[in-house]
């Protein structure tokens, strides 16, 4: 093609500059989590750069992190990092639950509320974090009782409604109400028609809205840092609190613990929407 | 056909698009202020070839000879071809005036003459007051002009064509059919449109140039396309056609419903062969004046208006038979009538 | 009709979601209700002094600091994605298509922190760029880039980018290929194509994610925390410091109603920009 938004073959000076702000933009995108896994193979003790030898010293750190018997003190990696996932799966859960009905509702009823409860579920996406954090945390210290991970879980499940209703509206896009007329026509009740078809073929939306949860909820910072508690804290912020001061190579390590996660969850993700919807 | 009056030379033209093969070797001589139809069936290469006339696609090998220099170098918006798309391609940002006079302002044109020559466009495609509305407050039959007026504003070299009209129902499209054709014809431009519908080949072009799998099968003047199909897709693809297996050639001559009919000279004995003979060719007789021609048995009958299509089994194959009312008096299904055609109005080809 | 979904079916469904999204919405009321409170540390009472606190010159260099970083990180922003669209779009590999999908979304998803920690190993005093420039010849002594604003700038860029590609591939993916040869076929440049039909046809896109790209970085926060230090006082950070160490909740909260204000008057605007300047586009 020659002409194109991005032409494979001749375009000149505009193929240039496109191609040459997409690079500019990848290397912004990529090159902090490049150089932070290039620096956890360091042997060196500091973060100078370049490392003058590889090693695999600071995985071994953050396994031994992991394993040792005294850790035992509250604040400990592992507490962290359970609470973290413990967050995260019921923050997957809830979120997933009530979004399924509700893209149905609204992919079948009315197109004017649809359009307002679309808004209403995308405020959390731009409302600021600080004041959303701030906000909860008053509300939390002004209730008599503990309510333990939930000052966590509730606060994060406002932030992944709008990632996970995204994904199940978008696979009730193509679900015709045919589909379920037809079930209804064998016999079905509407409701078993929902069970029967409509959930199975929204199976592929479902599962992406379900992982965006989870990797949302398992590296959310910011309204964390005001929730966390001595005795509920997820595992950005006890690598937070290691690196307040100085940076040391075994975070660096973990660090690409979490970005092999993220990175294999993402591709799960595309795979399962493929094309079909898009991310946000 | 002189060669000065060769406008396009499309010499030897390739297309691959990595292992498969769009277009082989095509050579085809447009001439001047000719309408040019390239019929084929979807992915023919029809569309392939004519986006490589306007610049899009670059060939992978041959040359575009315009006026008999090489213009694949050229890039598409220096080439000066005015294009209609399948989906028209209005921009919807700008109204039906700025839609038209856009290739104007590119070339430099000032305002005045920029809107004199929409208003000389609007007119010719009759719809002079449409000027200042957006494009998509049209109907389907004035987005379709305001387009063709796009194209036409910018006085191209040549006005290529990708299915216009595919997207108008029926009736309209007859009449953009004709309005098209005597547009081209007003302004004299060397004209090439891509389109899988005969009917529209047949009606607009001077000359029809018949695509399958990448190469062209035959090309030549409507009638002749018609009536003289070079084989048997040309033959089936241009409409209701019978083909019949007529067996092989012995001394010059194959056997035709009972007749010896001869057949070109180039074809060897025992060369297998068809035959290709329209439905409207086909004459029914009561068997009583069979005379030698093949007798058959009537399988069908459906009264259209004007004529009757009947089907007709002779010989193990099915032969669609078209022939006016007046002709069909007594006949009915499982009725043996004699079956005979103008052998003039026969095509025999290597099957 | 029995397919046909009732009312009370209809708000049955969306019962749940409603009330999981009732805590972020009984926050905001709380947020805003503070703002108003006689008291700094307890709701109590009215009062609009929260607000007149805030009219010092400290926080409005805040304010004028948090508008020009989260406009020049949106404008760069835009400047990066546009093109990352046009690439993410006209990719045919599946898996170029799915290395650049995961590059491009990673630092919206990932961890803060680490990418935090990316940064500053690129650009501290002994960081990746520095080292390269020094053992090039360039610089004698390290430059300073983080812990102030070029540092929170190229933080802010990066993790927003994600916002404004996935939107921009959005509308890229309405706009049809032919429109694009239409313009050349009269005679348009490459780049007058850009300018007069590719342009125009995305501008509702276009304004749309810069929009919310801007509502993120003004209301960034860790960002700033990691990267600025205490030297780069965006509006999320002042508002940190008027709880963490000054104890001062209504005036965190009436800065906070700020914060919101302005994003929301941004949203506004532009909303109302794509409503003026897209009368005519129907595509």
């Amino acid at each position: 093609m020659r002409v194109g938004l991005l032409p494979n073959e001749g375009g000149g000076s505009y193929r240039f500059v496109i191609i040459a702000l997409a690079i500019v933009g990848i290397l912004i995108s990529s090159l902090p989590v490049i150089v932070v896994t290039i620096m956890s193979f360091s042997a060196a003790d500091n973060t100078g750069f370049p490392p003058e030898a590889l090693s695999l010293r600071w995985y071994w750190d953050v396994i031994a992190l992991f394993t040792a018997d005294d850790a035992s003190s509250a604040q400990s990696v592992v507490d962290s990092t359970l609470t973290s996932l413990l967050v995260a799966v019921i923050v997957m859960g809830i979120s997933t639950f009530v979004c399924i009905p509700l893209a149905y509702a609204l992919a079948r009823g009315d197109r004017r509320i649809r359009g307002g409860m679309e808004l209403l579920f995308t405020l959390p996406l731009v409302f600021p974090l600080v004041i959303l954090g701030i906000a909860f945390l008053l509300i939390a210290e002004s209730l008599r009782v503990d309510i333990g991970i939930w000052r966590i879980v509730i606060p994060h499940v406002a932030l992944v409604l709008p990632f996970v209703l995204r994904n199940c509206l978008g696979a009730m896009n193509g679900i015709s109400v045919e589909i379920e007329e037809a079930a209804v026509s064998l016999g079905a009740s509407p409701l078993r028609a929902i069970w029967d078809v409509v959930i199975p073929l929204m199976k592929a939306g479902i599962l992406a809205g379900l992982i965006f949860a989870l990797i949302i909820s398992f590296n959310e910072f910011t309204i964390t840092f005001f929730m966390y508690t001595i005795d509920v804290s997820t595992l950005p912020i006890w690598m937070y609190s290691r690196t307040v001061s100085s940076l040391d190579p075994s975070t660096l390590a973990l660090s690409v613990f979490i970005i092999v996660a993220d990175v294999v969850l993402i591709v799960l993700v595309d795979k399962l929407i493929a094309g079909r919807a898009s991310l946000f | 056909m002189s060669t000065q009056n060769t406008h396009l030379h499309i010499d030897g033209v390739s297309k691959n698009f990595g292992d498969v093969k769009a277009l082989s070797n095509i050579d085809l001589k447009i001439e001047r202020g000719s309408f040019v139809c390239l019929l084929g069936p979807s992915g023919c290469g029809k569309t392939t070839l004519l986006r490589i006339i306007a610049g899009f696609e670059s060939a992978s090998s041959g040359r575009l000879l315009l006026d008999g220099s090489d213009i694949a170098q050229v890039p598409p918006h220096k080439r000066g071809f005015g294009m209609v798309f399948q989906s028209l391609a209005l921009f919807p940002h700008m109204s039906v005036a700025r839609n038209i006079a856009y290739g104007l302002k590119l070339r430099g044109v000032s305002g005045k003459e920029q809107r004199d020559r929409v208003e000389e466009l609007l007119n010719v495609i009759q719809l002079p007051s449409i000027a200042d509305r957006p494009v998509s407050a049209l109907s389907g039959g004035q987005r379709q002009r305001v387009a063709i007026a796009r194209a036409l504003a910018i006085q191209p070299k040549l006005f290529l064509l990708d299915e216009p009209l595919s997207a108008l129902d029926a009736k309209l499209r007859d009449n953009m059919q004709i309005e098209l054709r005597q547009l081209q014809q007003k302004f004299g431009v060397t004209t090439i449109l891509v389109t899988h519908d005969q009917h529209e080949a047949m009606m607009l072009a001077d000359e029809l140039v018949v695509l399958k799998d990448g190469a062209v099968r035959q090309s030549a003047a409507p009638s002749v396309v018609y009536q003289q199909p070079a084989d048997s897709f040309v033959a089936d693809f241009l409409g209701a056609a019978n083909l019949i297996n007529v067996g092989s050639v012995q001394g010059g001559q194959v056997q035709l419903l009972g007749k010896l009919t001869a057949v070109d000279t180039a074809h060897a004995d025992n060369t297998m062969m068809q035959a290709a003979v329209r439905a409207e060719h086909i004459s029914l007789a009561p068997v009583a004046q069979a005379g030698g021609a093949a007798v058959g048995t009537i399988e069908f009958m459906r009264d259209l208006g004007p004529s009757t299509e009947i089907v007709v089994a002779v010989d193990g194959e099915s032969l669609r038979v078209r022939s006016p009312n007046v002709d069909c008096q007594g006949l009915s299904i499982g009725t043996q009538v004699a079956v005979s055609v103008d052998p003039s109005q026969v095509s025999v080809f290597k099957a | 009709m029995s397919i046909a979904l009732s009312r009370s079916r209809a708000l049955a469904f969306s019962l749940p979601a409603l009330i999981a999204i009732l805590p972020f919405l009984g926050a905001c009321f709380y947020i805003f209700r503070f703002s108003i409170s006689g008291d700094k540390g307890t709701i109590d009472g009215y009062s609009i002094q929260p607000y007149l606190d805030l009219m010092t010159p400290f926080f409005g260099r805040s304010v004028w600091l948090t508008l020009k970083l989260a406009f020049v990180a949106t404008l760069v922003a835009m400047l990066l994605a546009v093109p990352l669209a046009f690439l993410l779009t006209s990719l045919r590999s599946p898996l170029a298509r799915r290395c650049l999908t995961v590059t491009i979304l990673l630092p919206l998803i990932l961890n803060l922190l680490v990418q935090a920690y990316g940064w500053i190993l690129l650009l501290g005093p002994s960081g990746v760029l520095n080292s390269s420039l020094r053992s090039l010849g360039i610089i004698d002594r390290p430059i300073f880039l983080l812990f102030n604003e070029t540092g929170v700038l190229l933080g802010l860029i990066q993790t927003s980018l994600p916002l404004a590609v996935f939107p921009i591939v959005s509308s890229v993916r309405g706009l049809s290929q032919e429109h694009l040869e239409a313009a050349s076929s009269l005679g348009a440049s490459q780049w007058r194509t850009f300018f007069d039909v590719t342009v125009p046809l995305l501008r509702p896109g276009l304004f749309g994610a810069a929009s919310i790209v801007f509502a993120f970085n003004a209301s960034a926060f860790a960002i700033p925390l990691l990267l600025g230090g205490r030297r780069v006082q965006m509006m999320g950070v002042a508002i940190r410091d008027m709880i963490s160490p000054l104890f001062n909740w209504s005036g965190a909260a009436a800065a906070g109603m700020i914060l919101i204000f302005i994003t929301l008057i941004v949203l506004l605007f532009s909303s109302w920009l794509v409503r003026m300047t897209s009368e005519n586009v129907r595509h």
